[in-house]
């Protein structure tokens, strides 16, 4: 056998695991039949019902609007984190950094039970506001994670000449670290939008009597059987996220061939 | 560098995608036994009662939509339609807000047990509810509220047993049958196993809920012998294989059957002779509920014969409202209302003692080794 078949064979046997359900949710939204395991023909007819399910779409607006407020709260906190514990040094430095990271070791129906409990003890009413704050919590060690790998791998020289040209300590983390960090607080924002997204077990303890997400409603038609409407809505949103990765490796591209244009000139 | 930005872009959004839907493919093979799903509505309508909101808490589906928004535009109250995945879960959340910001909630008779006995549900005022009377009295004044005051029922499971009479050769009459050598490797069932235990100790005349550990063991000996005519055990789609031939007799949850019946109109439903197990699902008012009117307009509005009937046919459970029944097509008769010579031998399950609980499930461990699951 020749070197490099068998690496290909195995990265085609993940790639066929990986996409083959999702393939699968995509054939079947088109399936006129109720029933999953059954063939009955192409139809659109799912869609129509998808578009006419108003509470769909509100569940599925109140999960995005979630998923940013939550990431975005969470790369402010997540990054001065980062940053702050990498510049000092002091004792214990060590566990602070653990603890910070735990809300991601924690069993997640834990975390909704001691949120759950804390929002009804300080009266906080349940809403969009404790979703929020329940999700910025356990997105914070993504975005902090992300960040510290980052400023680890990062020469400390190009902070030390900036200030040694004068730059105070603002000026220097705005124009040199934030730059250079910058690939790691997206990639964390990407994470923890994913995170939050896909919540149902936190969501369904701090949610409130009128901010239901999107997977919550998924999540508790287990009773009386998921509909088909959902492989629609799965197919929509492959669509949606396929067009991101195109469009984000195409900007990348671009501005690839401009620098190098600008080096040869 | 910005080729690892982008790279790293594509590894994240592609972990997007499949969390995105990861909890979406594996339930895709759940089947379904709604067309479409209900949820909160969002018409504004003036108001015309004190309360112009209802914040109703139960499980996704439990209503067709076009009902929600009828009640909606007829009353002028809007319908904060919230889910819960389990029991346990409500029952948390109900207790975090001790009894309050929710109006009304339907959920399954052991938990509704713990409620009233918590003190977090009221005392229904049966004037407010003009078509109480139309209740089948089957599902009244069982264990979770023999007197009827805190609940109003809202669909049933009836254990029964389904099968394929052109598979299926003996004919099926109760639980004693699916022991008959005729059905080897023929038999299908769920992995309810206080249902499945039941079946043997019913065959012995015992109560579903005995606390006899010794009882409960025989019945774990009985089981073993049905263990040859095992097919598969599973929760997930069990209609589908009954619909496929793949097994030829099943005992199923209640919306499975109507899916089977849907899909398989020649299938044979039988109402073991042995006795008939049931679980209700029931209605409640928290007992601080913001807006109690509005949670009585609603149970009084879909306690309406033609309107019930609507949703029996939607959730696929039995039909708990008697005058309904007249309006229920007759392709759905057959699964959502008990028959008419029903002679009422039926019995609930119900919360046992935890040295009984420990009994039921090492007979099922043991019985599901024995059936290879």
């Amino acid at each position: 056998m020749k070197k490099g078949k068998l690496p290909n064979i195995y990265l085609g046997v993940i790639l066929i695991i990986m996409y083959l359900p999702i393939a699968l949710v995509i054939l079947y939204s088109f399936n006129y039949s109720k029933i999953s395991s059954v063939w009955e023909g192409f139809s659109l007819r799912w869609y129509e019902a998808l578009f006419k399910d108003k509470a769909l779409f509100e569940a599925l607006i109140n999960s995005i609007i979630l998923g940013i407020l939550s990431s975005l709260s969470a790369a402010v906190i997540g990054t001065l984190g980062a940053v702050g514990m990498f510049r000092s040094n002091f004792k214990g430095k060590g566990i602070i950094e653990y603890i910070s990271t735990l809300p991601i070791m924690v069993p997640e129906i834990i975390l909704g039970m001691v949120f759950l409990v804390f929002f009804a003890l300080i009266g906080l009413p349940f809403g969009m506001i404790t979703l929020v704050i329940a999700h910025t919590t356990f997105c914070i060690p993504y975005i902090y994670m992300q960040v510290n790998a980052r400023l680890v791998g990062l020469d400390r020289s190009y902070v030390e000449a900036a200030k040694d040209l004068g730059a105070g300590e603002l000026r220097a983390f705005l124009d040199i670290t934030l730059p250079l960090i910058r690939p790691a607080i997206i990639s964390g924002i990407f994470l923890s939008f994913a995170m939050s997204f896909d919540d149902v077990v936190i969501s369904i303890f701090v949610t409130g009597v009128n901010t239901n997400t999107l997977p919550i409603k998924i999540y508790t038609q287990l009773k009386t059987g998921i509909t088909p409407e959902i492989n629609a809505l799965c197919t929509l949103m492959v669509g949606v996220t396929i067009l991101f990765v195109l469009l984000s490796s195409w900007i990348g591209s671009k501005k690839n061939i401009s620098q190098k244009q600008e080096e040869l000139s | 560098m910005k080729k690892i930005l982008s790279l790293t872009l594509i590894l994240i959004l592609s972990l997007f995608l499949l969390s995105g839907c990861g909890s979406n493919e594996s339930n895709t093979a759940t089947g379904s036994a709604t067309n479409d799903t209900s949820g909160e509505t969002s018409t504004s309508a003036p108001s015309a009662n004190s309360d112009t909101v209802l914040n109703l808490f139960t499980w996704e589906g439990m209503f067709p939509q076009e009902v929600l928004d009828e009640f909606t535009s007829e009353t002028g109250i809007e319908i904060n339609y919230v889910n819960f995945d389990y029991d346990e879960t409500m029952l948390t959340k109900l207790e975090a807000a001790n009894g309050g910001d929710y109006d009304l909630i339907i959920a399954d008779d052991y938990i509704i047990e713990t409620v009233i006995a918590e003190g977090l549900a009221q005392k229904l005022d049966p004037s407010k509810i003009s078509n109480h009377s139309n209740i089948n009295e089957v599902y009244q004044g069982q264990f979770y509220d023999p007197t009827d005051e805190y609940t109003i029922p809202y669909g049933a499971g009836v254990q029964t047993i389904v099968y394929d009479p052109s598979t299926v050769t003996t004919e099926i009459n109760g639980y004693a049958d699916l022991w008959s050598e005729d059905l080897k490797d023929n038999l299908g069932v769920i992995a309810g196993y206080r249902v499945i235990n039941g079946m043997a100790l019913k065959i012995m005349g015992e109560s579903y809920n005995t606390e006899d550990v010794s009882v409960i063991e025989s019945a774990g000996e009985k089981l073993l012998e049905l263990a040859p005519n095992i097919r598969l055990i599973k929760d997930d789609n069990i209609q589908d294989d009954l619909i496929s031939g793949e097994i030829g007799a099943a005992v199923m949850y209640t919306s499975q059957v109507t899916m089977a019946k849907l899909a398989n109109p020649d299938l044979e439903i039988v109402y073991p002779s042995e006795g008939i197990g049931f679980g209700i699902m029931a209605q409640f008012i928290p007992s601080n509920a913001p807006h109690a009117d509005a949670a009585y307009a609603f149970m009084d509005y879909i306690l309406q014969p033609e309107v019930s009937a609507k949703c029996f046919e939607y959730l696929g459970y039995y039909c708990t409202n008697l005058e309904a029944e007249q309006y229920i097509s007759e392709e759905f008769k057959d699964f959502l209302t008990l028959p008419e010579d029903f002679d009422g031998e039926t019995e609930m399950i119900q919360n046992v003692s935890s040295e009984a609980e420990e009994a039921h499930s090492k007979i099922w461990t043991e019985f599901k080794s024995a059936a290879g699951e």
